[in-house]
């Protein structure tokens, strides 16, 4: 009640005071309103082009994305095994059985698939300890502790995506769609990719000197590449392709898979 | 008067909006310049200019010096010379 009364006077004096400002004020609201309307268009606009910038896809990845891109590559230098037994569907004997590394069980189903040609076969033993690759390093270190901690097995298990292993038709297919990269360096990768695919049928077929672990070394630069082109630009399909780098060399190391998927 | 304004408003508005976006093609085609040269195993730390010859045959400015022909071969080929 005593604000009331106090507040009266001062709005009785406030047309006396500033009559003149309001008038003014009114006259000018009328000119005003355009230039009010372009300005609020004009910061439309500006908050549309800081919106449109981000367009490629992956460049804001959602939550699950953003966790498997940073769980990916721990699991993948931790160890290779997961990927490759969600990609390689289990083809027969003893290889399948055996969960154990993924150059293991190519060394096995190679010798199972070509038994004339004895040569590349220590090679792949001994591959992982010749590549200067991180992945080749780290399956080399599960190969030499073959009975590494079952529970560290489950625990890198849990913590892999559940994201399926991508076979050579879905990266490339995946490769041609993304936006991360532009047409000339698609060209280039995919001429780089023949070259090795060539190298690959001419090691399969008994042609040239290539040994198998000149090929993994080879295989991992290449993926090297093609990783950093896409960590920033498509974090989500270099994610996958980091998890699935065992299953393609699975694919590309057993002459059987490979004339079955790339021939 | 007041809509005289507000037209000259939104046609600075659309003349830099459109200018922002031929500026936004030109970094992605360096970008890939750039990759495409550094996947060939050649040194540019940046592509600082890229002067279009023809389809797909660039010659190309790098920040560090180096100047490149980036084109496609009959056979499909990426091909980078350095010039």
């Amino acid at each position: 009640m005593s604000a009331a009364v106090q507040r009266s006077p001062d709005t009785m004096q406030l047309p006396g005071l500033c009559a003149g400002y309001v008038r003014r004020l009114e006259a000018s609201a009328h000119t005003m309103r355009p230039l009010i309307i372009a300005g609020i268009l004009c910061f439309l606009v500006l908050i549309g082009c800081t919106h449109a910038r981000p367009t490629v896809p992956g460049a804001a990845p959602t939550e699950p994305e953003r966790a498997a891109s940073q769980t990916v590559p721990a699991s993948a230098s931790g160890s290779a095994t997961p990927p490759s037994e969600t990609a390689l569907p289990a083809p027969t004997g003893p290889a399948a059985a055996e969960p154990d590394n993924g150059s293991k069980t190519t060394a096995q189903s190679a010798a199972a698939g070509s038994s004339s040609r004895p040569k590349p076969k220590p090679s792949t033993l001994k591959s992982p300890g010749n590549a200067p690759a991180a992945a080749v390093g780290s399956s080399a270190a599960a190969a030499a502790k073959p009975s590494a901690a079952p529970a560290s097995d489950t625990s890198t298990r849990q913590s892999t995506p559940s994201s399926p292993a991508l076979d050579l038709r879905a990266l490339e297919q995946r490769l041609k769609e993304t936006q991360a990269i532009g047409l000339f360096t698609k060209l280039s990768l995919k001429n780089q990719v023949d070259d090795l695919l060539n190298q690959f049928r001419a090691f399969h077929g008994n042609q040239g000197a290539t040994t198998l672990a000149e090929l993994r070394q080879r295989y991992d630069l290449l993926l090297l590449k093609v990783l950093s082109l896409l960590q920033d630009g498509d974090p989500a399909l270099a994610a996958a392709i980091s998890s699935s780098r065992e299953a393609l060399w699975g694919i590309l190391a057993d002459p059987v898979k490979f004339r079955q998927t790339v021939i | 008067m007041g809509r005289r304004i507000f037209v000259l408003v939104l046609t600075v508005i659309a003349v830099f909006g459109g200018a922002r976006l031929l500026r936004a093609e030109e970094p992605s085609m360096a970008r890939d310049l750039t990759a495409t040269i550094a996947l060939q195993g050649m040194p540019c730390d940046k592509v600082v200019d890229a002067k279009r010859n023809a389809d797909s045959d660039y010659t190309v400015s790098c920040k560090d010096g180096n100047h490149y022909h980036v084109f496609v071969d009959s056979t499909g080929r990426v091909v980078v010379k350095k010039l």
